[in-house]
């Protein structure tokens, strides 16, 4: 049931809805909530054996909202193991 | 220091709309920022039990005080758990 919806979202995806967690209009919070819930949810599905796509929600809200910068940078950072966030 | 300042108002009567204003003026500050400090879902002050204090809010949850075209009550979770 969950499969299903997820997948009609991924496909009718346009923009990062409203998120009442970041109301304002500061939403610096919100790109780095759904980086690290992307790579945290991979870690956690990978780990239980499942598909990962399902995480690909996350993945499409940051690229939305996030700085090509910051995600560029937040990459390599994980990669040198210096990614300041706990993931 | 009570008293001397009754004693000021008993003779001055016209300066109790100034306590009353600067009162609550005040009492508003305060107010306000003991809700920012106790409320808002980005401050956070036990990192050790609660790291991301944002997450713990619902999806439709309003922190805003006052929202004009948004309609909270429709809102659910987006993304997947996990």
């Amino acid at each position: 049931m969950a499969e299903e919806d997820i997948q009609a979202k991924l496909q009718n995806y346009r923009t990062a809805p409203f998120d009442a967690r970041f109301p304002n209009s500061n939403q610096t919070r919100n790109c780095w909530s759904n980086y690290l819930d992307f790579y945290r949810c991979q870690k956690a599905l990978d780990a239980k054996g499942v598909d990962t796509a399902p995480c690909d929600w996350y993945k499409r809200v940051f690229t939305s909202i996030c700085p090509i910068s910051w995600v560029q940078k937040w990459n390599d950072q994980r990669e040198a193991g210096n990614f300041p966030g706990k993931i | 220091m009570l008293s001397v300042i009754a004693k000021q108002l008993k003779s001055h009567p016209a300066l109790i709309p100034l306590f009353v204003f600067i009162g609550g003026g005040a009492a508003m500050s305060i107010a306000y920022l003991s809700r920012l400090a106790l409320r808002n879902p980005d401050v956070s002050w036990d990192r050790k039990n609660n790291p991301e204090p944002w997450n713990n809010m619902k999806p439709d949850q309003q922190y805003k005080l006052f929202t004009v075209n948004m309609d909270y009550s429709k809102l659910k979770k987006e993304g997947p758990d996990f």
